[in-house]
C-alpha cells in the first residue's frame, strides 16, 4: 500500500522532470541563433510501476534524456548538395576571371588579329611604302603581345589556383582532425550513457564545411562517423584523421597525396574539386586553343612571306619567330625589326603587291584547325563563355536545392521561439502543479500529525 | 506541420537575387549591351566576334578604296591633260601642214611641240604618295628618261605589272596601267609620234603622217583612260555597298548584343519593387513571438 512519503516523491519527481525539460527549452531559446544547432526535446518517460496488493501504483516520471532533433538523411543530402555547390562555386569564380581575357576590348586577340590583316590590306595599296610596313610590324607585334598577356594571365590564374589548393588542403586537414577529436568526445559520452547531441551538432556543422571542400562520404558506424572521399580515400576513421599533403610535379603543380598516393584526380567535387578542374582541365584547356590559333596563325604567315619577296628584292623570311611545339600563345614574337623585310612583293620588285594579296587572303582561309583565325578564336570566346554560363547556371539551380534542403533541415531541427514559449508555459504549469500537490501532501501529513497530537 | 521558424535566410537569399537583377541591368544600361561577358551569352558572344571581324575588314575595304580611288583620280586627271596636249600638238601639226606655212614658221610650231614633249614626259612620270603611277610595278624610279639613241627620244624604264588590292569579298581592282600599255603602245607610241611631228615639222616633209601618229595616239590614250574612269566608278560603288554592309554589320551587332532598354529598364523597376517588398517583409516578419504574450 502506497504511502504519503510514496506520494511526496512521486510529485517531487515531476517537479524535476519538468525543471529538466524546462532547461532543455532555456537552451533551445539561448541557441536560437547558434549555427547547425538543432533543439532539443525533452524524453519523459513515467518511472517503473510498483505493484502492491495487486493495485499497480506508478512512481511518477523520470526525464530520461535531452534529445536533439535531427534527420540523418537530410544531413547527408544537405552535405552532398554542399559539395556540388563547393564545387560550382569555385569553377563560378575561376571561370568568371577566366572570360575576362576574352571580352571584347581593344586589347583582345580577336581586334588584334583584325586590325593585323587590315594593315596588310592598307599596305597592299601602297606596298613600297615603309610606314605602312611598318604599321604591319607593329600590328604584328601587337597580336604578339594579345597572346602573350592571355597566356600569361592565364598561367597566373592557375598558380593563383594551386595556391589555393593547398591552401584548401589546410582546411581540410584542419577538419579532418577536428572531427576526429569530435568522434572521441562523442563516443565518451555515449559510453558514459550521456546525451553528445551538442557534440553531434559540431560534428554536422564540421562535415558540411567539409563537404564544401572535398568530396565526403559519410559512413555512420557505431558511435562515430567514418569519413572517406567518394573514391574511397580515408579521411577519418573513428578517432584518426587522416591528413592529406600536397607535393609538387614535373610541370610545377601541387598534387594531392593520401598516405603516398597521388590522388589529385580522384577529387572531382567541393571546392578542392572545383579548383582543381579548372586548373588542370578548363585553363589548360583554353591555353591549348590559343597555342592552336597562335601557332596556326604564325606558321602560315610566315609560310606565305617565304614565298614572296621583301622590298629589297630578296626572298622573304619568317615575320614571326616560328612557334614552339608547345606554348606557341606565350611566346608568339615577331621576327623581324626592319620594315622592308615585309614581303610583299610576288617578283622582287619593290611595288608589286602580289605576295601582300596574298598574305591578306589568309584572314579569310581556314589556317587553323580548318577554321579561318576568326572563326576559330569565337569558338574559344564560345567555349569560354559556355562554361561559365553553364557552371553558374548549375550553381543557381544548386542553391536553390541548398536552400530548400536548410528549410527543411530547419523545420525539423530549428528552434521555433513560438514553440519554446508554449513549452515553457506547459512546464511551468506542471511544474505548478506538482507543487500544488507537494503542497496538498503536506497539509495532508500535517493533519496527522496533528492527529496524534490531540 | 512543423514549419521552418527562421525565414529570413531565404529572404536574405531572395534580396541578393533581385540586387543582383539590379545589378545586370545596370550594367546593361551603362553599358548598352546585353553581352558584357562571355557568359552572358556564349553563342551570341561568338556571333559577335566575328561581327566585330567582319566589320573591321568591311572599315578596312573602305579606307582601302578610298585611298585607291584618290590615286586613281590622279592618274586620271594627268591622263585628261595628256589628252587635252594631245589635242593641241593635233592642232599644232595641222598648222604646220598648212602649205602657206613657212619654214621658219614651221620651226616655231615645232619648238612649240617640244615644249609638249616635254610635258608629256613631265606627266608620264607623274608620282603620287612616293610612288611612279605608270612604271607598272616598279614605282620607285621614274618610268621615262629622256634618251636621244631611242628613236622616239625616251626610254621606257618601267615594266608592265599590274597591281591588284582585295577591296571586298572575292572582289580585287587592279589599281594601276603601266606606262608600256598607256604611252609607248606599239602602234599608238604617244612619245614616237611626237617626236616624228617635231622631226617632220623641222624638214616640212610628210607632217600630215606624223599628224595622223598622234591622232591615233589620242585616240589609243582616250580609250585607255576609260579604265580610270570604270575602276573609279566600280570603287565609288563597292564603298556604297561597303558602307550600307557597316550599317547591317552594326545593325546585326545591336540584334546579337545591343540591350533592348525597354525592356532593361521595365525589368529594374520590377527588380526594385520586388526588392523593396522583399525588404518590407524582413521588416516586418517575426516582430512578436508567443513570449510576448506571456506575462
Amino acid at each position: 500500500m502506497s504511502s504519503l512519503n510514496t506520494s511526496l516523491a512521486t510529485a517531487l519527481s515531476g517537479l524535476m522532470a519538468e525543471q529538466g525539460a524546462l532547461e532543455a527549452t532555456t537552451n533551445n531559446v539561448a541557441n536560437v541563433n547558434t549555427p547547425g544547432y538543432s533543439r532539443q526535446v525533452p524524453v519523459m518517460v513515467t518511472r517503473d510501476p510498483v505493484v502492491q496488493d495487486h493495485l499497480t501504483f506508478g512512481t511518477g516520471v523520470k526525464l530520461e534524456r535531452l534529445e536533439s532533433v535531427r534527420d540523418a538523411i537530410l544531413d547527408s543530402q544537405i552535405q552532398q548538395e554542399t559539395q556540388t555547390q563547393g564545387h560550382l562555386g569555385a569553377l563560378v569564380a575561376a571561370l568568371s576571371e577566366t572570360q575576362t581575357n576574352f571580352t571584347s576590348t581593344t586589347g583582345d586577340i580577336g581586334t588584334a588579329i583584325s586590325k593585323f590583316f587590315d594593315s596588310i590590306n592598307q599596305l597592299s595599296t601602297n606596298p613600297a611604302d615603309l610606314s605602312l610596313r611598318q604599321n604591319v610590324l607593329t600590328a604584328a607585334g601587337n597580336v604578339g603581345a594579345a597572346f602573350n598577356l592571355a597566356s600569361t594571365r592565364l598561367t597566373a590564374q592557375r598558380t593563383n589556383l594551386d595556391a589555393s589548393a593547398q591552401q584548401t588542403v589546410g582546411q581540410i586537414n584542419q577538419l579532418t582532425k577536428q572531427i576526429a577529436q569530435l568522434n572521441q568526445q562523442i563516443s565518451n559520452l555515449q559510453n558514459a550513457g550521456d546525451n553528445p547531441g551538442t557534440f553531434i551538432d559540431q560534428r554536422t556543422q564540421l562535415i558540411d564545411q567539409l563537404s564544401s571542400l572535398i568530396d565526403v562520404s559519410v559512413i555512420p558506424t557505431d558511435n562515430t562517423v567514418t569519413l572517406t572521399t567518394s573514391s574511397g580515400t580515408a579521411l577519418v576513421a573513428g578517432q584518426q584523421s587522416f591528413q592529406l599533403s600536397t607535393q609538387l610535379d614535373s610541370s610545377g603543380v601541387q598534387h594531392i597525396f593520401s598516405q603516398g598516393t597521388d590522388i589529385t584526380s580522384r577529387i572531382v567535387s567541393g571546392q578542392l574539386g572545383g579548383v582543381l578542374e579548372t586548373r588542370d582541365r578548363q585553363i589548360p584547356g583554353i591555353q591549348s586553343q590559343l597555342d592552336t590559333l597562335a601557332a596556326g596563325l604564325a606558321n602560315a604567315v610566315n609560310q606565305v612571306q617565304a614565298g614572296g619577296f621583301d622590298r629589297n628584292g630578296n626572298a622573304g623570311t619568317n615575320l614571326f619567330n616560328p612557334p614552339p611545339a608547345s606554348g606557341a600563345a606565350a611566346s608568339l614574337s615577331v621576327a623581324l625589326t626592319d620594315p622592308s623585310l615585309v614581303a610583299a612583293s610576288s617578283d622582287g620588285i619593290a611595288g608589286d603587291n602580289g605576295n601582300a594579296e596574298a598574305l591578306y587572303a589568309l584572314r579569310n582561309q581556314a589556317i587553323v584547325n580548318g577554321e579561318t583565325p576568326t572563326d576559330y578564336y569565337s569558338g574559344i570566346v564560345f567555349n569560354v563563355g559556355n562554361a561559365s554560363a553553364n557552371a553558374k547556371a548549375e550553381q543557381s539551380a544548386s542553391d536553390l536545392v541548398l536552400q530548400q534542403l536548410n528549410d527543411q533541415r530547419a523545420s525539423v531541427s530549428g528552434v521555433s521561439l513560438d514553440q519554446e514559449a508554449a513549452n515553457m508555459m506547459r512546464y511551468q504549469q506542471a511544474y505548478a502543479a506538482s507543487a500544488q500537490v507537494i503542497s496538498s501532501i503536506n497539509s495532508m501529513m500535517q493533519t496527522v500529525i496533528n492527529m496524534k497530537n490531540s | 506541420m512543423r514549419v521552418n521558424p527562421n525565414p529570413l535566410p531565404d529572404l536574405i537569399s531572395a534580396i541578393a537575387q533581385t540586387q543582383q537583377q539590379i545589378n545586370t541591368d545596370l550594367e546593361q544600361i551603362a553599358s548598352g549591351q546585353s553581352i558584357n561577358r562571355p557568359s552572358d551569352n556564349p553563342a551570341g558572344a561568338a556571333l559577335l566576334v566575328r561581327n566585330a571581324g567582319k566589320t573591321a575588314e568591311t572599315d578596312q575595304f573602305l579606307r582601302s578604296a578610298s585611298g585607291i580611288s584618290g590615286g586613281m583620280q590622279n592618274a586620271d586627271s594627268a591622263l585628261s591633260s595628256v589628252i587635252t596636249i594631245l589635242q593641241r600638238a593635233i592642232s599644232l601639226g595641222i598648222e604646220g601642214a598648212n602649205g602657206t606655212v613657212n619654214a621658219s614658221d614651221r620651226a616655231a610650231v615645232a619648238a612649240e611641240v617640244q615644249g609638249i614633249q616635254s610635258e608629256l614626259l613631265s606627266l608620264a612620270n607623274l608620282s603620287y604618295q612616293g610612288n611612279f603611277v605608270f612604271a607598272g610595278t616598279a614605282t620607285q624610279t621614274a618610268p621615262y628618261v629622256l634618251d636621244s639613241t631611242t628613236p622616239s627620244g625616251v626610254r621606257y624604264v618601267g615594266n608592265s605589272g599590274v597591281n591588284a588590292v582585295t577591296v571586298g569579298d572575292h572582289l580585287a581592282v587592279k589599281t594601276n596601267l603601266p606606262g608600256s600599255q598607256l604611252f609607248s603602245a606599239a602602234g599608238a607610241d604617244v612619245f614616237q609620234a611626237i617626236q616624228d611631228l617635231i622631226t617632220n615639222l623641222q624638214s616640212g616633209s610628210n607632217i600630215d603622217a606624223a599628224v595622223n601618229e598622234v591622232s591615233n595616239a589620242y585616240h589609243h590614250i582616250s580609250a585607255q583612260r576609260v579604265f580610270y574612269g570604270n575602276a573609279i566608278n566600280q570603287l565609288s560603288s563597292q564603298q556604297t555597298f561597303l558602307n550600307s554592309q557597316t550599317t547591317q554589320l552594326a545593325e546585326q551587332a545591336n540584334t546579337i548584343g545591343g540591350a533592348d532598354l525597354s525592356k532593361v529598364i521595365s525589368d529594374l523597376v520590377n527588380a526594385q519593387t520586388a526588392r523593396e517588398a522583399t525588404l518590407g517583409a524582413v521588416s516586418k516578419t517575426q516582430q512578436t513571438n508567443l513570449f510576448d504574450y506571456i506575462k
